[in-house]
């Protein structure tokens, strides 16, 4: 089932004085595999999360969903701090986000079968067992990719999950991004690497407070709006 | 319910008669208490997984406090002071409430404002409640503060009951989704957890139990036991399951011990501190045996 294709139609976003986000207007095709791109603080993790309901914007974001009906969105977000002072094992972090049943019971085969996969395809099944307190940056971040694997998503949010992963990682990261999107999976990849992103992206929105382009990747992502990028990114940390 | 508890009793002191059970069981009121316990150990033990997990210890204390002020407030109004329940469940489920709306309305981190919360619920609460015993009965203060099982009825049974099974029904089905909401809320909320009417719930849920504890373990102590056990398994624990279980193991021995302990040897302390006693014993133990034996060595800092 292909994923839904996201409109946003002048997006603002105020907090307190500061102006984050400003008439932002673009479309994201249904099983696209789109990225957005722009220097930090421009506000690509705010306007993700703003599509995901979770910030006070204005403006208008419609999904429109496959047969209308809303479907699953996975999201992994960005490398955060993971509680370190609970019993909490990965194991039982999968079975948290994977039922209703408490996490202290024992999860029921279904449950048990979709977690074994899941763990399984980031390369975590070794190492169910250990503390999310005790875990590496890598680690967490295969974690987070896990658990948007169950249920399967139509739309998938990907916060730089990339950023601490080894070379490995990276690789299997990659090869299940384009494996979900081959099967009809909308991916909304906020991403760094430009080289990445002209490899693999679709569709590119570049970002910096608003929308600086927008359009297929081949296009979009030329040498002067790379310069550009790198320019704001440049300016911003000499600032 | 009562016919029911009138036949445990019954049950229970022919087979203390009889020499098969301890002669405490002869009397009535040890075995409510007992009961409440086999009761609240449980309960206060999964509940306090979840309150470490939030980190609400403080809530909980704030809402014990508040009890007070509830008893006052009953007293006051002319409800029985040995079960002014409906002035202490409305006190206490508005003031929990009130907190939970304030904390992101105020751009205060979470421990300051429970903090000023704390500190009103004790001053209020204590304050109230030394002017009322001072009318009626010198000895609510001290019962309501730490708790007496002297006083433990068939209501209090019943209100504790009911608390749990409410406890059971409304918070099982919610429990991995709290705990989503306090490991990250924005991730809970893209899977379709709506983290701030959950929030309510385990507030009121809260309440609803610590004002349910209060008759056995007194306000100032019921967070001591949502606490302490969980601390104490924590020290031991790898697992969410096991986490889970040794705390409820835990908190279900301090409370049989703490009321059975004193009454065998005939020492004149209240149920409450007597329970959370037993229940730092066990802390102080688990801490010693984390530290002593090798397998649970890690990094200093």
């Amino acid at each position: 089932m292909p994923g839904p294709a996201i409109h946003v139609d002048n997006l603002s976003l105020q907090l307190g004085a500061h102006h984050i986000l400003s008439g932002m207007q673009f479309s994201i095709a249904a099983g696209a595999l789109h990225c957005f791109v722009g220097p930090n603080g421009g506000g690509k993790t705010t306007t993700a999360r703003c599509l995901l309901g979770q910030m006070p914007h204005k403006g208008n974001i419609r999904f429109e969903w496959n047969d209308g009906v809303k479907g699953t969105i996975g999201y992994v977000p960005q490398l955060i701090e993971m509680e370190r002072t609970l019993p909490l094992t990965i194991d039982n972090f999968m079975t948290v986000i994977s039922q209703d049943k408490p996490a202290f019971m024992s999860p029921k085969k279904t449950v048990k079968a979709a977690i074994d996969r899941a763990l399984e395809r980031v390369g975590l099944t070794a190492k169910r067992g250990l503390m999310l307190g005790s875990l590496s940056g890598g680690e967490r971040q295969r974690l987070l990719f896990a658990q948007a694997l169950i249920p399967n998503p139509d739309l998938l949010v990907l916060d730089e999950p990339m950023t601490s992963l080894d070379e490995g990682g990276a690789r299997l990261f990659e090869q299940l991004i384009l494996e979900l999107n081959s099967e009809g999976t909308t991916v909304l990849w906020i991403n760094h690497d430009l080289a990445q992103v002209a490899r693999l992206a679709h569709t590119i929105t570049v970002i910096d407070k608003v929308v600086l382009a927008h359009g297929s990747t081949a296009t979009t992502l030329t040498g002067d709006m790379q310069r550009g990028v790198f320019h704001a990114q440049t300016n911003r940390s000499a600032a | 319910m009562t016919a029911f508890y009138t036949w445990l009793r019954e049950t229970l002191m022919a087979l203390s008669d009889s020499g098969a059970l301890p002669s405490i069981f002869y009397y009535e009121f040890v075995v409510n208490a007992l009961l409440c316990s086999i009761v609240i150990g449980p309960l206060l033990g999964c509940v306090g997984t979840m309150i470490v997990a939030k980190r609400m210890a403080f809530f909980s204390q704030a809402i014990g406090n508040a009890a007070l002020t509830g008893v006052a407030i009953g007293v006051l109004i002319g409800e029985s002071y040995t079960a002014p329940y409906v002035s202490m469940f409305s006190f206490c489920l508005l003031f929990g409430i009130v907190l939970n709306y304030t904390k992101p309305r105020t751009r205060m981190s979470a421990d300051t404002l429970i903090g000023v919360f704390l500190s009103i619920s004790l001053a209020v609460g204590a304050s109230l409640v030394l002017y009322v015993s001072a009318r009626v009965n010198t000895h609510i203060l001290e019962s309501v503060m730490f708790g007496s099982i002297l006083t433990v009825s068939d209501l209090d049974m019943n209100v504790l009951l009911v608390v749990t099974i409410i406890t059971l029904v409304v918070g099982l089905p919610l429990y991995n989704k709290m705990l989503l909401g306090s490991l990250n809320p924005s991730l809970a909320q893209v899977r379709g957890v709506n983290v701030q009417a959950i929030e309510y719930v385990f507030i009121v849920l809260v309440t609803l139990i610590t004002v349910a504890c209060v008759k056995i373990i007194g306000a100032v102590l019921v967070e001591a036991l949502l606490l302490i056990p969980a601390a104490a398994a924590r020290n031991l624990c790898r697992t969410l399951r096991s986490f889970v279980y040794t705390t409820m193991v835990l908190a279900t021995l301090s409370c049989i011990g703490g009321i059975w302990i004193p009454m065998q040897w005939d020492i004149p302390v209240p149920s409450g501190g007597a329970i959370v006693i037993l229940a730092a014993f066990f802390f102080i133990l688990t801490t010693i045996i984390r530290n002593v034996v090798p397998g649970f060595r890690e990094a200093k800092l």
